[in-house]
């Protein structure tokens, strides 16, 4: 989640965020992995129903440009247009400057958010 | 004093014989111990690294890996010479499980879930930091428990 979250950072996860709402478009979540003793902090780009892609390094929801100020590093992704499954977000880290391969992204089941950072 | 003798003498032997999860949690946790590596490694442990690693599978064990070349049946064999392989890759290899979680679907049979993670610098001096989740099945055969199947839990779908 550089540049927004620091790599080997200390943060606190805030677990009844989303005891009564859902998550939205840019928040940064917690997501899970076999536990809570690991988890990956990822920014949520779209959310079930929707249908998500990138080109250029510019990222369209339901095929329209959104801004993305968090965005620092120049990007150049492309990724074909997929609609989000029910009982998924899709979700994505800030550090656009590395290649698509190796950067952790993707759909994942609501039911492994689990909060979002303190601060 | 007889009774009493046979309740302190079940109580021992409850507490200190290692249950059947403890046996396969520190059978899980030795594919871990092994296939870490440190900048150090001589030539030797690498070799007996690599057989101790085989060890802990079947003879014949299933790997699928969503998204990644590995999935398919490898023989114990296949599977050490693979792990001598990959590590050889590495100068520095911390290998660990966390959140390990194990049940018994069927008589001798375990399932573990757990996450892994894989920090390394690679011969060639790149920082590695991978994390998957594994579902693992072992079995139990001889007192002893073998891995028989690996599945990678694909947790961000593209």
């Amino acid at each position: 989640m550089e540049p927004t979250y620091p790599n080997g950072g200390v943060n606190v996860c805030w677990r009844l965020r989303y005891l009564f709402s859902e998550p939205k478009r840019h928040d940064v979540v917690a997501v899970r992995f076999a536990g809570s003793q690991v988890m990956l902090l990822k920014r949520v780009v779209a959310r079930e129903g929707e249908q998500v892609e990138f080109r250029a390094g510019r990222l369209y929801v339901d095929g329209k440009e959104v801004e993305e100020p968090y965005v620092r590093f120049p990007c150049d992704w492309n990724l074909p247009s997929r609609r989000v499954e029910k009982g998924c977000v899709y979700v994505v880290g800030d550090n656009r400057g590395m290649p698509i391969e190796g950067h952790h992204f993707g759909q994942t089941s609501k039911i492994r958010i689990m909060g979002v950072p303190l601060w | 004093m007889g009774v009493l003798m046979v309740i302190i003498g079940i109580v021992l032997v409850v507490t200190l014989l290692p249950s059947e999860e403890k046996r396969v949690k520190k059978r899980v946790h030795l594919l871990s111990e092994w296939v870490s590596k440190s900048p150090e490694e001589n030539p030797i442990t690498m070799l007996q690294k690599m057989k101790d690693i085989g060890s802990l599978f079947l003879e014949h064990c299933e790997l699928k890996a969503p998204n990644e070349s590995l999935s398919g049946s490898y023989t114990r064999q296949e599977i050490s010479a693979y792990a001598g392989s990959a590590r050889s890759h590495f100068s520095r290899i911390d290998f660990r499980f966390y959140d390990l979680h194990v049940v018994f679907p069927e008589k001798e049979v375990a399932k573990v879930t757990l996450t892994a993670r894989l920090i390394g610098k690679s011969t060639t001096g790149e920082q590695v930091d991978e994390i998957r989740e594994l579902e693992c099945l072992l079995k139990k055969i001889d007192r002893k428990w073998f891995f028989n199947q690996i599945e990678v839990i694909e947790v961000l779908k593209k």
